[in-house]
C-alpha cells in the first residue's frame, strides 16, 4: 500500500522529464547559465576566467566528493564544514610552532602538519561513524553534535583569530606550484577523485557502500560488516575534507576558524545537484564533480556579475531546493 | 492469546509497565534538574542571586518557545534547521520596518510597534510555510529543504542590513515591553507560559494536536483514517516558524535593535531541547511539558557554566555532546524497552 | 449499521474495465466487479493476483488508472480514503490503518473525533468506544496503547473501528487471519448480523472453509484479472483452487523426490528472547524437503531467522553440519553454508536502485571468486552472475538493469540468485512464493528439485498450505511459538496440520474452517 492517488499517467510523464533531466538537465543549465552571463558580462568566457573556474572547481569537487561517500549510504556530513575549520587551524598552529622553534627542516615541519590534519580527519570520521553506525544516533543529530564540536575547538584553540605565517613552502606545494603547467589544487582534485572512483568502482568496500545505501537490511542480511563499513565511510569522508581544509589553507596562507563556513552546504548542494540521490546508493564521483563545476560556475557567473554575496547565498539556497526536487522526479513519485 | 486472559494479564504488566515507564519518561528529566540545582545551590552562591535567576528565566522561556514549536515539527516525524535564520530575519525585519515606520509617522507608535510585529511573524510564517509546502507537496526531506531556506533568510537577513544591528525602534517597544518586569518577573516569562499553555491544550484537547501526533506515528493510517496530512504538515512547520519569531520578537525587543546573527545557538539548542525531552526523531511522540523542563535544565546548564567561567566556545563543544548523547541513550533505552516489551 | 428498505435494491457497487499499473507490474487488467446490498462477496486468489490492489481502490486509497467507479449508481472519480468513509465505504486492513502511540479510543475516532467547538470531548468518545466494543464482543480496553496491544486484538480494534460509524460498504481483508477460534466465531455472526441488515461485504480470503461458509458470491482473481465470479454454493472448492493456480493442482506442484541423507542442520530447545519461539526442536536433513507450517505470528519465521543470526537467541542450541554452532551472525552462516532467502525482498532482500548483477552476487563478496580481497574481479563477477541468471530463466537475461525494475517474480529469483553465487547446503526459505506469479511459483519449485538433486536440506516456512503440504517430505507444525507436530507420508495432509492449530480451543466449538482440500493459509 502506499501512496496518495497521484495518476499513474501524470507519475510516468513526471518520470520520463525526471530521467530526461537527470540525464542531460545539468548540462543544459551549465550551458546556458554560461552564455546566459557572458551576454551581461562577456568576461565570463574569457579563457582566463574559464582557468580560474576549474581552478575554483577543484576545492569544491574535493569537498562534494567527500560529502557524496556518506550520502551514498543514506548518511551525510553537517560537521564538514566545522571539521574543515579544525584542520585549517590545527594544522597551520602546528607548523608555525614547528617554525618558530627552529629544530626542524621544513619537509618535516610540513609532512607534520599534513599528518595532523588526517589525524584529525580519521578522529572526526571515526567520532562520527561510531555514534551512526554502532550507537544508532541519527547522523543529522550525530553530524549537528559534531559540528558544534569541531566550532568549538576550532575557535577554542585558535582564540577565534587566523592563524598567520603558515609557511611558504607549504602554500607552494598545495596552492601555487605547477607541475607541467597545471595548478597543484587540480592536481590534488584529480589525484583525489581518481582515488575515490577506484575505491567505488573496483572495491568490495566501495560496492558495499552503494549496497547499504540501497538497502542496509539487504545489506545485513547479506552479510555485509556494514558497522565496519559505515565507519570508514565516515572516515573517509573526513579525511578527504581534511585534504581539501589543507588545499585551501594552502590557498589562504593562514589558518582560518572560519574557514569552512559554506563548505557543508557547498559540498551537498554539488553532491545532490550531481544526482547523488539522498535516499542513497545512487551517484559517483562523476555527479559529484559535475555538480561542483555547476555550483562553481554559478558562484563565479554571479560574482563576475558583481552579484551580492548575500544574494549568492539566497541563490544557492533555491538551487539547494531545485536540486532535491529534481531528484525526486527522477526516481519517481514514489 | 485465549480471550479470557486477555483482560486479566495485560493489566497486571500495565501496572508495572506503567511505572517503569513513568520513571523512565518523567522521573529522568526532573530528577536531573533536581541534582543540578542542587548542587548550583550547594556551591555556587552567585546561582541564587536575583539578578541571576531572573536571566536564567529570561533566557529559558526564549528556548522553550522555539523549543514548543521545534517539537511540533519534530512531532510530525520533521526537522526545522531554520528557525535560526526565521529568528535572525525576523529581527532584522521588525527593526528595520518599526524604524522606517517611526521616521515616516514619528507620532504613530502603536501603528509602528503593529505594523514591525505583523512583519516579523510574516517572517516566520512565510518560511514555515515554504518548508511545509515543500516536505507535504513536494516530499523533499525536511532536512534539505530547512536547510536551503535557512540559508535563503539567512542571505536576505544579511543583505537587508549588511550585517550591521538595526537601530531606531520606538522605546514603547524595547522598554515598555522587552525589558519589562512585571510582579518581579520579566515579560518574556509570562508570554512563554501563555504560549507552553497554549500548546499543551492544542496538543492534548484538540483534533489538531490529536492529527500531528498520529502523522507522525503513523502516517498511512493518519492518510486512510481520512486526516488531510499535508495540511496539519503545513501547519505544523508554518507554527514552529511562527513560534521562532514570536521568540525573535522578545529578543529583539530586550535587546533594542535587529541583529542578523541573533541567533546565536539557538537552533541547536532547540532540538536539544526536543530530544532530552524524549520527542522521538521518528516522530509521533512529545511532549510540551517535557520539552519546556528541558529547556529549563539547558538553560540552567549553560548558566552554570557562565557562572563558572567555562568558555563560550567549549560550550559549544558541550552542547553538541549533549545533543548525541541524549539520542544515544534515547536509542539505547529504546532498543531495551523493544525486548522488554516483546517478552 | 441502520436498515435501509427506502433504497433501491439494485447493486451498490459496480466496477468495470478497472486497471491499475505500479511501477513494474499490471497490478489490475481490466478487472469487472459487483457488489450487492447485504450479500458477501468474496475476493480469492493467490498473494500478488490483485486482491489488495482492488480493494486499496474501493477504500479510496489508491485511484485506478481507468475503468468506471460507480457506487450506489453515482459515477465517482478521484476518491479518497475520507470520501469513502463519509460515503459509508469501510476498509478493515490487514496492514493496519492504527497509530501505534495512541490509545484505542483515540485511534477508533482518528478522523471523525467528537469535539466541542475545538475541544475534543474525550469522555464521549471513549463512552462510545466503549458501547461499540461492547456490542461487537470483544474485549478490549480503550484506554490501552495500540502498541502494547497482541496482533488479535489490534484486528479486532480495526474492525470496530471500521464499524464506528453508519456503514454500507465494508471491506475484509482476511480478517481471520490473527483471530482466535472463538473470536472468529464471533466475528461471522457478526457478518450475518451485518448482512442481514443489507450491509454489502468485501471479503478477502484465502483460506477455503471460511469462504465456503460466508460468501454468497465469490469473485477469483488471477495475476491482475478476473478470471470468474461464480455463485458460492455452485463450485467446489477443487474448482475453485484450479481457478485460482489457474491448472490442476498436480501440475502446480511438481513431484518431488526425497532422498533423505545426513542431518545437516539440528535445532535443539531453542528459545527466543522475544519468547516468540520457546523450546523448540527441529531438524533438516540433505536431500529433502523440511516444511513448516503454521499461522501468521506462531514464530516459524522467527525460528530460521534465528537460525541465520537475525533474532536474538535466549537458549538452546543449534548443530550444523553435525558440529554445535554459536556464531548468529548472517557473515557466518553464509561462510558455513546456510543461507536465508526473506519473505519481504523489497524490504530485506534488494537494494532495488542498484543493477541485477550487484543485487545477486551481494552475499558472495568475500569468496575468491568475485574479490582478490578488497579488490573486485569484474569480469569474473559479469561472468559468474551471466551464468546463474541465464540457469534461473530470468527474463530478459540480463545482469544491468536496476532490480527495481523486475516484477516480483524475477526479484525473488535474484534473491534466489545468492543461494547459487556460493557454496549453499543448507537453504531456509520463508514464503518463497510470496507475491509471485503461478509461472515463477513453478520455477522457484524446479529450482529447490535441483538443489535437493544436489544433496542440499531444504526448510521450506509457508503460509500456503497446499505448498508444504505438496512439497515436504517431513512437515512440522508451528502453534503459538512450540512446534506441535511433526508428520511424515500419509500423515501430511490438511486435517491433521489443522488440528494442530486448534488443538485447544477446539473441543467444544464447531470447526468452521477445518474442512475438506486445499486451505490456504493468509501471509501477512
Amino acid at each position: 500500500m502506499g501512496e496518495s492517488s497521484a495518476g499513474a499517467s501524470a507519475a510516468s510523464a513526471g518520470r520520463a522529464l525526471g530521467n530526461f533531466l537527470a540525464r542531460f538537465g545539468l548540462v543544459i543549465a551549465l550551458i546556458a547559465m554560461e552564455i546566459g552571463f557572458a551576454i551581461v558580462e562577456p568576461l565570463v568566457l574569457s579563457p582566463g576566467n574559464l582557468l580560474n573556474v576549474l581552478q575554483q572547481t577543484s576545492y569544491i569537487a574535493v569537498f562534494a566528493t567527500a560529502q557524496m561517500v556518506v550520502i551514498l549510504t543514506r548518511g551525510f556530513d553537517l560537521s564538514l564544514g566545522t571539521c574543515v575549520s579544525t584542520v585549517s587551524v590545527a594544522s597551520a598552529l602546528v607548523m608555525t610552532g614547528m617554525v618558530g622553534d627552529g629544530l626542524h627542516g621544513m619537509p618535516f615541519i610540513i609532512l607534520t602538519g599534513m599528518l595532523t590534519a588526517l589525524g584529525i580527519g580519521v578522529a572526526v570520521g571515526l567520532f562520527n561513524g561510531i555514534c551512526i553506525s554502532v550507537l544508532r544516533v541519527n547522523a543529522f543529530v550525530t553530524t549537528l553534535g559534531s559540528l558544534n564540536i569541531c566550532f568549538g575547538i576550532a575557535t577554542t584553540i585558535s582564540d577565534g583569530r587566523p592563524v598567520f605565517d603558515v609557511p611558504k613552502p607549504f602554500s607552494h606545494l598545495l596552492y601555487s606550484g605547477k607541475i607541467l603547467g597545471v595548478p597543484a589544487p587540480v592536481i590534488i582534485a584529480i589525484l583525489v577523485l581518481l582515488a575515490v572512483h577506484l575505491m567505488l568502482t573496483w572495491t568490495v568496500f566501495g560496492r558495499s557502500l552503494y549496497l547499504i545505501g540501497g538497502n542496509p537490511r539487504a545489506a545485513a542480511l547479506a552479510g555485509l560488516p556494514s558497522k565496519r563499513y559505515l565507519t570508514s565511510a565516515y572516515v573517509v569522508c573526513s579525511v578527504i575534507a581534511a585534504i581539501g581544509a589543507l588545499m585551501l589553507t594552502a590557498r589562504t596562507g593562514s589558518g582560518e576558524p572560519n574557514l569552512g563556513g559554506n563548505v557543508t552546504l557547498q559540498s551537498i548542494a554539488a553532491a545532490v545537484i550531481g544526482g547523488v540521490s539522498l535516499r542513497g546508493g545512487v551517484g559517483g564521483t562523476y555527479a559529484a564533480l559535475l555538480g561542483a563545476v555547476f555550483v562553481t560556475a554559478l558562484s563565479n557567473c554571479m560574482g563576475l556579475a558583481r552579484i551580492d554575496g548575500y544574494i549568492q547565498q539566497i541563490i544557492l539556497g533555491c538551487v539547494i531546493i531545485a536540486a532535491i526536487f529534481v531528484d525526486r522526479l527522477r526516481t519517481g513519485v514514489r | 492469546m485465549t480471550t479470557a486472559g486477555v483482560e486479566a494479564i495485560p493489566d497486571s504488566k500495565r501496572g508495572s509497565g506503567a511505572f517503569g515507564r513513568a520513571l523512565r519518561r518523567i522521573g529522568f528529566l526532573p530528577a536531573l534538574l533536581i541534582v543540578l540545582i542542587t548542587l548550583l545551590v550547594l556551591f555556587e552562591p552567585r546561582f541564587m542571586g536575583v539578578f541571576n535567576l531572573f536571566n536564567v528565566v529570561r533566557n529559558s522561556s526564549a528556548l522553550m518557545i522555539v523549543a514548543s514549536g521545534q517539537m511540533l515539527v519534530l512531532v510530525v516525524g520533521g526537522f526545522d534547521l531554520s528557525v535560526g535564520a526565521v529568528i535572525a530575519l525576523t529581527s532584522v525585519v521588525t527593526a528595520k520596518v518599526m524604524a522606517g515606520a517611526l521616521e515616516a509617522s514619528p507620532d504613530d507608535v502603536p501603528m509602528a510597534i503593529a505594523a514591525g510585529v505583523v512583519a516579523g511573524m510574516a517572517c516566520g510564517f512565510v518560511t514555515g510555510l515554504v518548508n511545509g509546502a515543500c516536505v507535504a507537496f513536494l516530499r523533499i526531506s525536511p532536512f534539505m529543504v530547512t536547510l536551503g531556506t535557512s540559508s535563503i533568510a539567512t542571505g536576505v537577513a544579511l543583505l537587508l542590513t549588511n550585517g550591521i544591528p538595526v537601530y531606531g525602534m520606538p522605546d514603547a517597544f524595547v522598554k515598555d515591553f522587552g525589558r519589562a518586569v512585571w510582579l518581579g518577573l520579566p515579560m518574556p516569562v509570562y508570554v512563554s507560559l501563555t504560549i507552553l499553555a497554549l500548546v499543551w491544550i492544542m496538543q492534548r484537547q484538540t483534533t489538531v494536536g490529536r492529527y500531528i501526533h498520529a502523522i507522525g506515528g503513523n502516517v498511512q493510517a493518519a492518510m486512510v483514517s481520512g486526516v488531510n496530512t499535508r495540511f496539519y504538515l503545513i501547519l505544523a512547520y508554518t507554527l514552529c516558524g511562527m513560534l521562532a519569531s514570536l521568540t525573535s520578537l522578545l529578543l529583539t525587543a530586550r535587546l533594542g535593535s535587529g541583529q542578523a546573527t541573533m541567533s546565536g545557538n539557538l537552533m541547536l539548542e532547540s532540538i536539544a531541547a526536543g530530544v532530552i525531552a524524549g520527542v522521538s526523531l521518528r516522530g509521533g511522540v512529545g511532549r510540551v511539558e517535557m520539552v519546556a523542563l528541558s529547556a529549563l535544565f539547558l538553560s540552567i546548564l549553560t548558566n552554570a557554566m557562565n557562572l563558572l567561567r567555562v568558555n563560550s566556545k567549549i560550550q559549544t563543544i558541550f552542547m553538541g555532546i549533549i545533543v548525541v548523547a541524549a539520542v544515544a541513550l534515547d536509542e539505547f533505552t529504546k532498543r531495551r524497552t523493544r525486548h522488554a516489551r516483546d517478552n | 449499521m441502520r436498515h435501509r428498505m427506502s433504497e433501491p435494491t439494485g447493486n451498490l457497487l459496480e466496477l468495470s474495465r478497472i486497471s491499475k499499473r505500479f511501477p513494474g507490474v499490471l497490478a489490475l487488467d481490466e478487472v469487472d466487479f459487483d457488489l450487492r446490498r447485504g450479500e458477501v462477496h468474496v475476493l480469492f486468489g493467490e498473494n500478488g493476483a490483485g486482491k489488495s490492489t482492488l480493494i486499496n481502490i474501493i477504500a479510496g486509497t489508491f485511484s485506478p488508472d481507468s475503468g468506471r467507479f460507480l457506487y450506489q449508481g453515482r459515477e465517482i472519480r478521484r476518491l479518497t480514503p475520507h470520501q469513502a468513509r463519509v460515503m459509508g465505504i469501510s476498509p478493515v486492513f490487514q496492514e493496519f490503518s492504527l497509530v501505534p502511540e495512541m490509545t484505542v479510543a483515540e485511534n477508533l475516532f482518528l478522523g471523525r473525533e467528537r469535539s466541542r467547538f475545538l475541544f475534543l470531548n474525550k469522555r464521549a468518545m471513549r463512552a462510545k468506544a466503549r458501547e461499540v466494543i461492547g456490542e461487537l464482543g470483544f474485549n478490549l480496553d480503550p484506554r490501552r496503547k495500540v502498541a502494547s496491544l497482541s496482533r488479535a486484538h489490534q484486528q479486532m480494534v480495526e474492525i470496530a473501528k471500521a464499524l464506528l460509524t453508519d456503514v454500507r460498504l465494508l471491506i475484509f481483508d482476511e480478517p481471520t487471519a490473527s483471530l482466535t477460534e472463538a473470536e472468529t466465531i464471533k466475528l461471522f455472526a457478526l457478518i450475518d448480523r451485518l448482512r442481514a441488515q443489507g450491509v454489502g461485504i468485501i471479503y478477502v480470503s484465502h483460506r477455503m472453509g471460511e469462504i465456503k461458509q460466508v460468501a454468497d458470491r465469490i469473485s477469483v482473481l488471477r495475476d491482475g484479472r478476473k478470471i470468474a465470479t461464480v455463485r458460492s454454493d455452485s463450485i467446489s472448492e477443487t474448482e475453485l483452487v484450479e481457478l485460482m493456480a489457474g491448472r490442476k493442482i498436480d501440475v502446480l506442484f511438481p513431484h518431488v523426490d526425497h532422498r533423505p541423507g545426513e542431518t545437516l542442520l539440528e535445532v535443539n530447545n531453542l528459545t527466543l528472547a522475544s519468547d516468540i519461539v520457546k523450546g523448540v526442536n527441529f531438524h533438516a536433513r540433505a536431500g529433502e524437503i523440511t516444511g513448516i507450517a503454521g499461522l501468521v505470528g506462531c514464530g516459524k519465521s522467527e525460528l530460521i531467522r534465528a537460525v541465520f543470526g537475525l533474532e536474538p537467541i535466549a537458549s538452546g542450541s543449534v548443530q550444523l553440519f553435525g558440529k554445535p554452532t554459536t556464531a548468529f551472525r548472517p557473515t557466518s552462516m553464509l561462510r558455513a553454508g546456510v543461507c536465508y532467502f526473506p519473505s519481504d525482498r523489497v524490504a530485506e532482500g534488494l537494494a532495488l536502485a542498484r543493477p541485477i548483477r550487484e543485487n545477486a552476487s551481494m552475499a558472495a563478496l568475500d569468496l575468491p571468486g568475485f574479490a582478490r580481497g578488497q579488490v573486485l574481479r569484474r569480469s569474473e563477477e559479469k561472468k559468474t552472475i551471466q551464468d546463474i541468471v541465464d540457469r534461473l530463466k530470468l527474463r530478459p537475461a540480463q545482469i544491468e538493469p536496476a532490480v527495481g525494475r523486475l516484477s516480483g517474480g524475477n526479484r525473488q529469483k535474484v534473491v534466489l540468485g545468492r543461494g547459487l553465487a556460493r557454496d549453499i547446503r543448507i537453504f531456509l526459505f520463508d514464503e518463497p512464493t510470496v507475491g509471485i506469479d503461478v509461472g515463477a511459483k513453478l520455477e522457484v519449485y524446479e529450482l529447490m528439485k535441483v538443489l535437493l538433486e544436489a544433496g542440499a536440506a531444504i526448510v521450506l516456512v509457508s503460509s500456503e498450505l497446499p505448498e508444504v503440504l505438496h512439497l515436504s517430505n517431513r512437515l512440522y507444525v508451528m502453534h503459538q511459538a512450540q512446534m506441535v507436530a511433526e508428520l511424515t507420508g500419509a500423515d501430511i495432509n490438511e486435517q491433521a496440520v489443522l488440528a494442530c492449530f486448534f488443538r485447544e480451543e477446539s473441543a467444544a466449538l464447531p470447526l468452521p474452517l477445518a474442512t475438506a482440500t486445499p486451505v490456504v493459509a493468509p501471509v501477512a
